[in-house]
């Protein structure tokens, strides 16, 4: 049976869940359930490989991989906050690394552009078939890299070098360095900062994943998962059966869905407003509506 | 009394072209014109001024059929005019995807041709569409050998049709170890596919070379045991891949090219005076229609030594192989032949090829405006590109492509034939029209050439 949410999205259960692996745990940014997820799909053989925001060039830098062993998925564990385009190597997954079966990470708007290119599969040929399993993260915006150079360095006044986790959360922007520095920057002063793509996206919770999941709505250490198609459903039900995950239900934990909902709604209708403000903007000829 | 017939277009090939035929009273050719009515692309103009680099792309775009080999052949003539040696593993890569791109093609053209042939033992021509037997076996495996070439392809080029991934120096990147063994895996499940649709192609074309008759438009029109021979000479510049003017020794002589007009080698104006409604699929041209092939031919007319040669599987298997037979039902049983070959020769390269091999010369020259050429043996015979290249930028680029070779071959060939069977002599040499078209305007005084191509 599906819930339709306008701001949540279509999903069959949604829970509170975190990892069973103490490997993965260590270095989880929340219950590490993407990361599980993936791993669990590659060591069953429901997918070959799977692109994941790796590591780049400069500390904290994304740069999408094609992971094809556990190792490569953990290592491009936790949350960086800037740009990664995943979907950029779609096509070549299945071309020089030859996978049949693509597992891919993401967040909202990748999500949305993984099912676009399923769809309409211009310039991706021979993809559509090749998608099979997407895990979507609960997305507010994101930041291009000197964005968040900016915010970490100049703002928080920390070294990239040293930054040992960064989150946002409870308003604020969380940076935690290796030698126990705990700085915070506000989020009114973040969001000049944030890509200004972020702010026509009506989507917070990766409605088009095949699994999403995130932090908000769950306590510490633990992530919300919405388990939302089929094939989602079927990958979660036989994790879960296999041990990888602990689960409560969403209704009985802090602070619950109705933060998620309310923060789903702040996105959405402020992003809503942003389209109708650019439908009257520009002379003679309105901004692009992207969801028109 | 010789009478005029045409047949325009012609039919289950790439491209637009047509047949003027002078018949004599039996209906059998005296003289064939054979002729791409393809608009002319003008790529070899386009390229002028633009990036080494870009080029090959562009050159590439001229037809879908066998981008592969106008790509590599494109790469390489670039690569032969800057003078640029390419690694190991990037050749090899070039190898797999060039005989992946002539497998899947050899079995497209099964598709075109089977029509033309009966079902052993029967008097029903195949109809690729029905769900009866063989032919839905033989289109099953058919789409699967298909389905493998490009997938190959589609790995070592980055796309099986127009690859992203070949480029000046060599390739973009190296494959990864399992897509190595994808390919193999792929190759030896294609080469016994191959091996079975080659027996099977064999035996059905024999049949037909046996057969005295066949039917075309509800007449029985006999076959001549000559069908589709000439005296043209044969040009081919390997078994498989093709050859540069770096090679050691290149297996093409530029100078023993030269580029003429249709206009001396093509019938001038005539009038149509002989119809036949009942040819499939809408009768032949209406009587009293003025055709000029002359002037309407897009394509060029190449000699090498002075004569048009014919080029494809035959060439290629009678210059390297010893292949004695000729005619049409040769140049079949040749395509099929090339088959296994396709397989083979994948499988060797991917024994060879290291994943974690480079795959870009160190050097890459920007060039001196020296002439280089690169000829590729693509599925329908040699594709030689000529390219000179000064810092960078492409300074003149010429495409000989495969069926310009063909086309005044071919119209020899279509003397003897009853003029009814003409397309299936044309349909043997897996013509692939748009990128045959090809244009001169001026010659050595700078005008005349210009003056009869421009009265319109």
């Amino acid at each position: 049976m599906m819930i339709e949410d306008p701001y949540l999205g279509r999903y069959v259960t949604c829970v509170s869940a975190r990892s069973t692996d103490k490997e993965i745990l260590k270095k989880a940014q929340d219950g590490g359930i993407a990361t599980a997820l993936m791993v669990y799909a590659l060591e069953q053989g429901i997918i070959d490989g799977t692109i994941v925001a790796g590591e780049g060039d400069r500390p904290w830098q994304s740069k999408p991989a094609v992971a094809m062993s556990r190792e490569d998925i953990l290592k491009a564990q936790g949350t960086k906050y800037n740009i990664s385009p995943q979907i950029s190597w779609l096509k070549e997954a299945t071309r020089s690394y030859g996978l049949d079966k693509v597992g891919i990470t993401g967040v909202c708007c990748q999500m949305q552009a993984v099912r676009k290119a399923q769809l309409y599969p211009i310039n991706m040929r021979d993809i559509p078939g090749k998608v099979a399993f997407t895990v979507g993260l609960f997305c507010m915006e994101n930041f291009p890299y000197k964005s968040m150079q900016s915010i970490v360095e100049d703002h928080a006044a920390q070294s990239l070098s040293s930054v040992k986790k960064m989150e946002i959360t409870k308003g604020k922007f969380w940076v935690y360095t290796e030698r126990g520095n705990v700085a915070t920057v506000p989020l009114k002063d973040t969001h000049k900062y944030e890509q200004p793509g972020c702010h026509v996206c009506l989507d917070y919770v990766s409605n088009l994943g095949d699994i999403s999941t995130g932090s908000v709505g769950s306590p510490d250490g633990w992530s919300t998962v919405f388990i939302r198609t089929k094939v989602g459903n079927e990958i979660w039900s036989r994790a879960v059966a296999d041990g990888m995950f602990e689960t409560k239900p969403i209704e009985e934990v802090k602070p619950g869905l109705d933060l998620l909902r309310k923060l789903a709604k702040e996105k959405i209708d402020k992003n809503q407003k942003t389209i109708e403000e650019r439908k009257t903007f520009g002379v003679n000829k309105a901004l692009r509506n992207p969801y028109a | 009394m010789t009478k005029v017939v045409e047949i325009s277009p012609t039919t289950r090939h790439e491209g637009h072209s047509k047949l003027t035929l002078k018949v004599d009273d039996q209906g059998i050719v005296e003289r064939g014109d054979w002729l791409s009515i393809t608009p002319v692309r003008g790529i070899e103009k386009l390229a002028i001024g633009k990036t080494m680099e870009q080029v090959p792309k562009i050159a590439s775009r001229v037809c879908g059929i066998c981008p592969i080999a106008h790509t590599l052949a494109s790469t390489e003539a670039m690569e032969a005019s800057i003078g640029c040696e390419i690694p190991e593993d990037a050749k090899l890569l070039r190898v797999i995807l060039h005989a992946a791109n002539r497998l899947h093609s050899i079995a497209l053209h099964n598709i075109l041709i089977l029509p033309d042939f009966y079902i052993p033992g029967t008097e029903t021509k195949f109809n690729m569409f029905t769900k009866e037997e063989p032919a839905r076996s033989v289109m099953a495996r058919i789409a699967r050998i298909r389905e493998i070439g490009q997938t190959i392809g589609a790995i070592t080029g980055g796309e099986a049709i127009h690859p992203s991934n070949p480029r000046i120096g060599g390739m973009y990147q190296n494959v990864s170890s399992r897509a190595k063994q994808k390919m193999a895996d792929l190759a030896k499940e294609g080469l016994v596919l191959a091996h079975e649709q080659m027996e099977f192609m064999l035996e059905v074309i024999r049949n037909m070379q046996n057969r005295g008759f066949v039917e075309v438009g509800g007449k029985q029109i006999p076959i001549p045991k000559t069908l589709g021979y000439h005296n043209q000479g044969v040009m081919a510049t390997s078994p498989m891949y093709g050859s540069s003017s770096l090679d050691e020794k290149p297996m093409w002589d530029i100078a023993r090219w030269k580029e003429t007009r249709p206009w001396d080698w093509y019938m001038g104006e005539v009038t149509i005076d002989l119809e036949d409604p009942s040819y499939p699929l809408g009768g032949t041209t209406k009587v009293g229609t003025k055709a000029n092939p002359r002037m309407e031919a897009c394509n060029g007319v190449p000699m090498y030594d002075g004569q048009p040669v014919e080029v494809g599987p035959r060439a290629r298997l009678s210059t390297f192989k010893n292949f004695d037979e000729k005619g049409t039902f040769a140049q079949h049983i040749a395509r099929q032949m090339e088959y296994p070959d396709c397989c083979y020769t994948i499988l060797k390269c991917l024994d060879d090829l290291n994943t974690s091999g480079k795959v870009v010369a160190d050097n890459i020259p920007l060039g001196d405006g020296s002439l280089g050429w690169a000829a590729n043996e693509a599925p329908r015979g040699t594709d030689v590109h000529l390219a000179k290249v000064k810092d960078g930028r492409v300074l003149w680029y010429e495409m000989l492509v495969p069926t310009t070779w063909n086309f005044p071959t071919c119209s020899r060939a279509l003397a003897g034939a009853p003029w009814e069977i003409a397309e299936m002599v044309v349909r043997a040499y897996d013509p692939c029209v748009s990128c045959a078209t090809h244009m001169i305007v001026l010659d050595e005084e700078n005008k005349i050439v210009a003056q009869k191509l421009m009265q319109w």
